[in-house]
């Protein structure tokens, strides 16, 4: 009985951090879309994502569970947390040696 | 430390300044008479005693008042380990004072008695990180000590793996002093001095590989036991001296990861905290960003402190690190929320603590520190130092103000 409780409410978290990661993916997304300049963008493209990922891996681990190895999610999110900050810094700084002025309020490019 | 003022026989001292200018950049030999002191950077390396033969020997024939043999603190004084880092380098310095001394008993020149050793450590009141900070250490102990003459060991790396030389020699060269980089042969085969000590490293690693490889196979299964030493074997044999720049020890790198533990949860709170403010500016129609490039000098070592410090900023939303000059982080906002955010340093006070200790973590913010600076955008108290070549349009900032940090830009593109 309460073996079948824990399995629904299981069930309910999955869905809602699935649901979650969508959620920020897109806010990703939007950014890169709307966001003015290389910087803005290397903000939104690595970080909204960062939370996105690390929402399906979690519900990745609570599918899987112990046994079935949800602890490499648990790695892969740590990964990505090495990874993801890098690249963008790479894009940002590449932007930065490039003379790319940041964007500022009242500037006409977006 | 030990320290002596200037050289005894000060008749000397008035004539170095016309002698500063003349020998632009020293020849091999020492021929011109060089009548102020001269510095030696002291690190442990193979060609440190050739160097020295080289140096007493130009010394007693060219007349200099003194040797100086300086070691350059890579660490921080009152950070874990500075005491035993300090006496490490008092023996290297007295080894190669002593050094000194018998190559100028041997020489045959007349001035060789008139010599005097000094050793110092200097630099350790603060973190220092790229050539600038070396020469900028150098030029103050040199003006200090009436020298005008630096003589660099060829094998000279203050900073774990990285050579420093060049960058040395080229930002040496735009101070007053002269530079030398003392001709002796250096071996083919890199053997470098600390040598047990990359044995520990190549243990650790191989420990760390082999863990994380059984953690993803099965440590039972013969199949998976051979492959993941063998892996190991072929990771910690390639790159124990690239990934590791400093020895395990084993109370400090326990702690460190201990309290690396602690932080993590903080950081995801904090992490998430940020994404919430951050998707709502992003999915608010008005769109209600303010971004401006913000400068930041942080008190951090170099190497895998600042590589924490720099991602954690990167991860936290709002903030982005684009670049990494010696202490200074350059940091994009994308609001004045997350900017004020950075410049309270919690993420500063939070890297301390995990490398340093609790202890190691009180310090002032770096905006009570006055470490901090605006580059862009109406609050701008500092010039960005991006020559404005195509990115200047109408409108942005260091289009319409003249560049008058050139230096700044110059480095930016140059590397």
């Amino acid at each position: 009985m309460s073996a079948a409780a824990l399995e629904t409410a299981r069930v309910w978290l999955v869905v809602v951090l699935t649901l979650l990661g969508l959620f920020f993916t897109l806010v990703s997304m939007t950014g890169v879309l709307r966001l003015p300049d290389v910087y803005s963008r290397a903000h939104t493209a690595s970080q909204a994502d960062t939370l996105g990922a690390g929402f399906g891996l979690a519900a990745v681990a609570l599918t899987v569970g112990v046994a079935g190895g949800g602890f490499k999610s648990v790695l892969l999110l740590f990964f990505i947390f090495l990874t993801n900050p890098t690249a963008a810094h790479a894009i940002a700084r590449a932007a930065f040696e490039e003379g790319i002025v940041p964007w500022t309020e009242g500037d006409d490019r977006r | 430390m030990a320290d002596a003022d200037s050289p005894s026989d000060g008749g000397d001292g008035s004539t170095d300044s016309t002698a500063s200018t003349e020998p632009a950049t020293g020849d091999a030999a020492g021929e011109p008479p060089t009548a102020g002191a001269v510095i030696v950077p002291v690190e442990p390396t193979s060609t440190l005693r050739s160097t020295i033969a080289h140096v007493a020997d130009a010394a007693a024939t060219g007349g200099a008042p003194a040797i100086h043999l300086v070691e350059i603190a890579s660490w921080r004084n009152g950070d874990p380990e500075s005491d035993e880092r300090a006496a490490a380098a008092e023996r290297v310095l007295e080894r190669a004072a002593a050094w000194t001394a018998a190559d100028l008993d041997d020489s045959e020149a007349p001035g060789a008695a008139a010599v005097e050793v000094v050793t110092a450590v200097t630099g350790a009141g603060d973190y220092l990180f790229g050539a600038d900070d070396y020469v900028r250490v150098l030029a103050e102990y040199a003006e200090a000590n009436d020298a005008d003459r630096v003589v660099l060991d060829p094998e000279y790396t203050p900073v774990g793996n990285t050579t420093l030389l060049q960058p040395l020699e080229f930002a040496l060269s735009n101070t007053s002093l002269s530079v030398e980089t003392a001709p002796v042969d250096r071996p083919t085969r890199r053997e470098r001095f600390r040598t047990e000590a990359s044995a520990v490293r190549l243990v650790a690693l191989f420990g760390l590989s082999l863990g994380f490889y059984f953690l993803l196979g099965d440590p039972t299964y013969w199949f998976d036991a051979v492959t993941g030493v063998a892996t190991a074997a072929v990771v910690s044999i390639t790159l124990s001296r690239v990934s590791l720049d400093s020895n395990p020890a084993i109370p400090r790198t326990p702690m460190r990861i201990a309290r690396g533990l602690v932080y993590i949860p903080v950081l995801l709170f904090e992490i998430f905290k940020a994404n919430v403010v951050v998707a709502r500016v992003i999915l608010d129609p008005r769109l209600p960003i303010e971004p401006t490039m913000n400068r930041m000098r942080v008190i951090v070592g170099s190497g895998l402190p600042l590589m924490t410090l720099a991602n954690s900023i990167t991860l936290t939303p709002g903030t982005l690190t684009v670049r990494a000059r010696d202490s200074d982080l350059y940091v994009h906002s994308l609001l004045p929320w997350a900017r004020e955010g950075l410049f309270d340093g919690s993420l500063e006070r939070w890297t301390r603590f995990v490398y340093y200790g609790r202890r190691s973590a009180r310090l002032p913010t770096p905006r009570e520190r006055d470490d901090v600076a605006i580059l862009q955008g109406d609050d701008a108290t500092e010039e960005l130092p991006i020559a404005a070549v195509d990115g200047g349009e109408p409108g942005s900032v260091s289009g319409s103000e003249p560049s008058d940090d050139l230096t700044d830009a110059d480095e930016v593109t140059d590397r």
